[in-house]
């Protein structure tokens, strides 16, 4: 009690060193869970690829299960050799997988992650909720290609160069049509804020009342992911590992991990903007986690499906993905946009 | 149809007294020896004037105790009759000179190169006359000839000599022998193949391009294989293929075994196409001993060797597929486990799952187990219903049909001219098919379709594939049906295997195309020269055409599709 007192005191005589230092504490938490929670995400990924394919998947490492394969091959990319190539551009090479993963990061402190309910009151867990949250992660989002190309471009590898062109070009073919997707459901919420977004949702999903837009969000969020069939800045029988080609050890690590987190916190965006979120009945007996379940059930259910369609899905070639976002997708999501502005009017 | 005896006579009225020890043996060969200073108006004329259009290969034999080099062309037509032609040409071993064909057939480059690096033949008016197979640092030493008793530093036991260029690099190059300068041997200027700054500067016009390595260890390459590419953004102007990587020397090593030792070496030669490997060189030497199995083997063979087929072109699909999707991708997996089923039958027979081993001259080695016909029965069923399913999920998929539709076309005269054999020669509207050109074993008595398609690009090519799968499991089911009781080896088949002094070439449609041995005897217990003219080594000829003008990820979509082995190609 002592100690709470003496927060409450430091708090009160000095807000702005405490609200920095609360902001830390938050972040450290928030990237420890999301760490913890894209490894299982990678654990998961495997376990689903080895069912769907008639196969084991990890069962060594950690018991039957496997569940500390990760573990393991964190400590082996630990202990390997960070090789920086002879041409490389030192200092850009160095930095890239650290601003690939602090990108990333950027997107979770504005992303709830589920809610509570005390007393009757649905409690949302975000730790900045800003009024232009939805925004502000559509940006960030796009922002994650610098990374990528920064790892490309430095590395002085013909294959690298190549996967980062492709990550540039991709990344301006599809930002546009999932960014009208978002405007079309905050037309639609009447707010950008994400826990608003998600309010508006009690009544009946954006997913339900835009399925366009869904589906085009869908779309474009796995060509964000970098995920089949659109990995084409990865693709490994084309130019072997793309931006990452050069990279060993932890840094290579990052960038293999960044894309893991960026997985899940696109998951979660979709989870948010089209399925309701955490709306769903209250479950009796355990009303407080009430809306949690159903959060995790959709993200579940989201993963999953992201990793069938990984391993059912031919590659596109570069050309025609950028074929796609610009003549199919565009065009569609601007309908969308009518398609809800008109909706939203009615309903208004 | 014309008969190898109306084209002989032919030849004979067109060319008097160019053409000497002509025969016809067996039907359909056409052995002939041309003067050398004729054989390109020899050529000339059966390619215009008697539809020898198909260029299959050619084979330099060392007759070291004639003092003379002979190349042996291997002519053959797609569909206007079913001739093959075997002309000889001889050329003194002190200066050997043979004009090069390949002004005639495009694909004969290869082919004399391949002779020129290993016997030190001169192709005149061979446009690039550089090492295919061999290091450039090799190219002196002649190693298909009699009298080549290894390479310099094995010999004199001297050490290879390191340089180190100024890009870091550390060049091996292995001095020649004192012996080697004073009898001249040694060729002053050796050409040599570019190397990769010099074709860099060579053929890079303008800032945007860049030469891109795909190999010699890429992720997907089946085997080593150095494919140069040069791109400009996304898409292939230019590509450079260079084999040799994995090169075993598998002929000069067959020269060196008895009849017998050589089966297993043809194994080696694609693990992938075992038994008919195996097939093509048993009955070379089958040939040249005068013996034929009895029937009951004839169906043995023809079963394993379907059966082979079938679990080939599933893991050739299952590869294709990995290469335009991506290694997790699911169906690979699935076709692998359907092959796993083919695989314990052929096992069941020949008692190896990938290098068989299994046939020998006179017959095969085991018997059909029992429970064999049930056994397979079950696996075709399962194979022939996962192949429908694989088939409609290729035609119905959009992004297979972006992927497949269109890329890498080989129009039907452009297949041919580039000489490739076998589902991509198929693919492009030829049904040009071993098993009904030449037809072997029991193929004649068999029913059986040719699969042919019109489009003649990647999809064709894969689903020629996944046909051919359906028709070899009609193959195989057939026969069990037919298949007599009898004895699995011949009555005649000699102790000691020593043929009689003679040549004999001998065709199979391999799971990739036209695979022929010519073996060459002189009556002892090892053979003369033991020639292996495989399918896949004219596929990668073909490669680098192809590739002109098409995006970097249809590079292996197209490559994928051609079904390559590496391991052959190298030999």
């Amino acid at each position: 009690m002592e100690l709470l007192s003496a927060i409450t005191e430091f708090a009160a005589r000095e807000p702005k060193i405490y609200g920095l230092i609360l902001g830390l504490v938050a972040a450290a938490i928030l990237a420890s869970v999301i760490n913890v929670a894209a490894m299982l995400l990678v654990w998961l990924e495997r376990k689903v690829m080895g069912d769907l394919q008639s196969r084991y998947g990890p069962n060594r490492v950690g018991g039957r299960w496997g569940v500390l394969q990760l573990g393991a091959d964190a400590i082996k990319l630990f202990t390997k050799e960070d090789i920086i190539p002879r041409g490389a551009d030192k200092s850009v090479y160095v930095w890239a997988p650290i601003v690939a993963v602090a990108t990333t990061m950027l997107i979770a402190g504005a992303l709830p992650f589920g809610a509570v309910i005390i007393d009757g009151e649905v409690i949302p867990l975000v730790v900045a909720n800003m009024d232009i949250s939805a925004l502000y992660v559509e940006a960030v989002l796009s922002l994650m290609a610098i990374g990528a190309f920064m790892a490309g471009y430095a590395s002085n590898n013909k294959y690298s160069m190549l996967g980062a062109f492709r990550g540039i070009a991709r990344m301006i073919a599809y930002e546009v049509p999932m960014g009208v997707c978002v405007i079309s459901v905050a037309v639609m919420a009447h707010s950008l804020n994400l826990v608003e977004i998600v309010n508006a949702q009690q009544g009946i999903w954006f997913a339900l009342a835009q399925p366009l837009g869904f589906v085009i969000f869908a779309i474009c969020l796995i060509v964000d992911l970098g995920r089949m069939p659109f990995d084409q800045t990865e693709a490994e029988e084309e130019i072997i590992a793309g931006y990452n080609t050069e990279y060993s050890g932890i840094r290579f690590g990052l960038l293999y991990f960044q894309e893991y987190i960026v997985m899940l916190l696109g998951s979660i965006l979709l989870v948010l903007l089209f399925l309701g979120g955490w709306n769903g009945p209250v479950i009796p007996v355990i009303t407080f986690i009430s809306p949690m379940v159903w959060f995790f059930m959709k993200l579940l259910i989201v993963l999953v499906a992201l990793i069938w369609i990984r391993v059912s899905l031919p590659r596109f070639r570069i050309d025609q993905v950028t074929d796609l976002g610009w003549k199919i997708l565009l065009p569609l999501s601007l309908i969308n946009f009518v398609w809800a502005v008109a909706v939203g009017l009615y309903f208004a | 149809m014309k008969t190898a005896n109306d084209v002989l006579s032919a030849l004979q009225s067109a060319f008097p007294g160019a053409i000497e020890e002509a025969k016809v043996a067996p039907e359909r060969q056409l052995w002939a020896t041309v003067k050398p200073e004729r054989i390109v108006e020899v050529c000339k004329y059966l390619r215009d004037n008697h539809g020898f259009d198909h260029y299959s290969g050619a084979v330099g034999v060392d007759r070291i105790d004639e003092g003379l080099f002979e190349v042996t062309e291997l002519l053959a037509s797609h569909g206007a009759h079913k001739v093959v032609a075997l002309l000889k040409v001889k050329t003194p071993r002190a200066n050997p000179r043979v004009k090069s064909l390949t002004g005639l057939y495009w694909n004969a480059n290869w082919y004399e190169r391949e002779i020129w690096e290993m016997l030190g033949i001169d192709f005149e008016g061979h446009p690039e006359l550089y090492p295919l197979l061999l290091p450039d640092e090799l190219v002196g030493s002649w190693p298909w000839r009699k009298d080549f008793k290894g390479y310099p530093d094995v010999t004199t036991g001297e050490r290879a000599i390191e340089t180190v260029t100024p890009d870091g690099y550390t060049h091996y190059r292995i001095p020649p022998t004192q012996a080697e300068i004073e009898a001249g041997t040694v060729p002053a200027q050796r050409p040599k193949y570019p190397t990769f700054r010099e074709r860099e500067e060579m053929e890079i016009k303008e800032s945007s391009e860049m030469i891109l390595h795909l190999g010699p260890q890429h992720a997907v390459v089946p085997g080593p294989f150095l494919l140069d590419i040069l791109v400009d953004g996304e898409r292939v102007r230019k590509a450079f293929l260079d084999v040799g990587y994995i090169h075993k020397g598998i002929e000069k090593i067959m020269e060196n075994r008895t009849y017998v030792q050589g089966i297993p070496i043809t194994d080696r030669l694609c693990y992938m196409a075992a038994l008919t490997n195996n097939e093509a060189y048993c009955g070379a030497v089958e040939r040249l001993l005068g013996i034929e199995p009895p029937e009951r083997a004839q169906y043995i063979r023809v079963i394993t060797q379907e059966l082979s087929r079938i679990q080939s072109h599933l893991l050739g699909t299952a590869e294709f597929l990995t290469l335009i999707a991506s290694a997790v991708y699911s169906p690979f997996l699935y076709m692998i486990i359907d092959r796993e089923d083919v695989l314990t039958c052929i096992e069941s027979v020949t008692g190896a799952r990938i290098n068989h081993s299994f046939v020998r001259f006179g017959g095969v080695r085991n018997d059909l187990p029992d429970g064999f016909k049930d056994m397979t029965l079950d696996a075709l069923k399962m194979v022939r219903e996962k192949t429908e399913e694989y088939k409609e999920l290729f035609l119905s998929d959009s992004i297979y049909k972006r992927r497949m539709d269109g890329v890498g076309v080989l129009s039907p005269s452009e297949a041919r001219r580039l000489g490739v054999s076998g589902p991509p020669l198929r693919a492009s509207d030829t049904p040009y098919d071993m098993r009904r050109e030449d037809p072997y074993l029991l193929y004649k008595d068999l029913d059986f379709d040719v699969i042919t398609r019109k489009e003649g690009d990647s999809k064709a090519r894969v689903e020629v594939r996944l046909d051919e799968i359906i028709e070899s499991c009609y193959i195989v089911e057939q026969c069990l049906d037919q298949i007599p009781s009898g004895p699995i080896m011949a009555d005649n088949v000699p102790k000691k295997v020593k043929p009689e002094p003679g040549e004999a070439y001998y065709r199979v449609e391999d799971h990739r195309g036209e695979m022929g041995f010519f073996v060459v005897s002189d009556g002892t217990d090892k053979p003369v020269k033991v020639k292996a003219r495989g399918p896949v080594y004219a596929y990668f000829q073909a490669l680098p055409p192809l590739l002109e003008g098409v995006y970097i990820a249809d590079v292996v979509a197209i490559a994928g599709s051609m079904d390559a082995c590496t391991s052959e190609v190298d030999r």
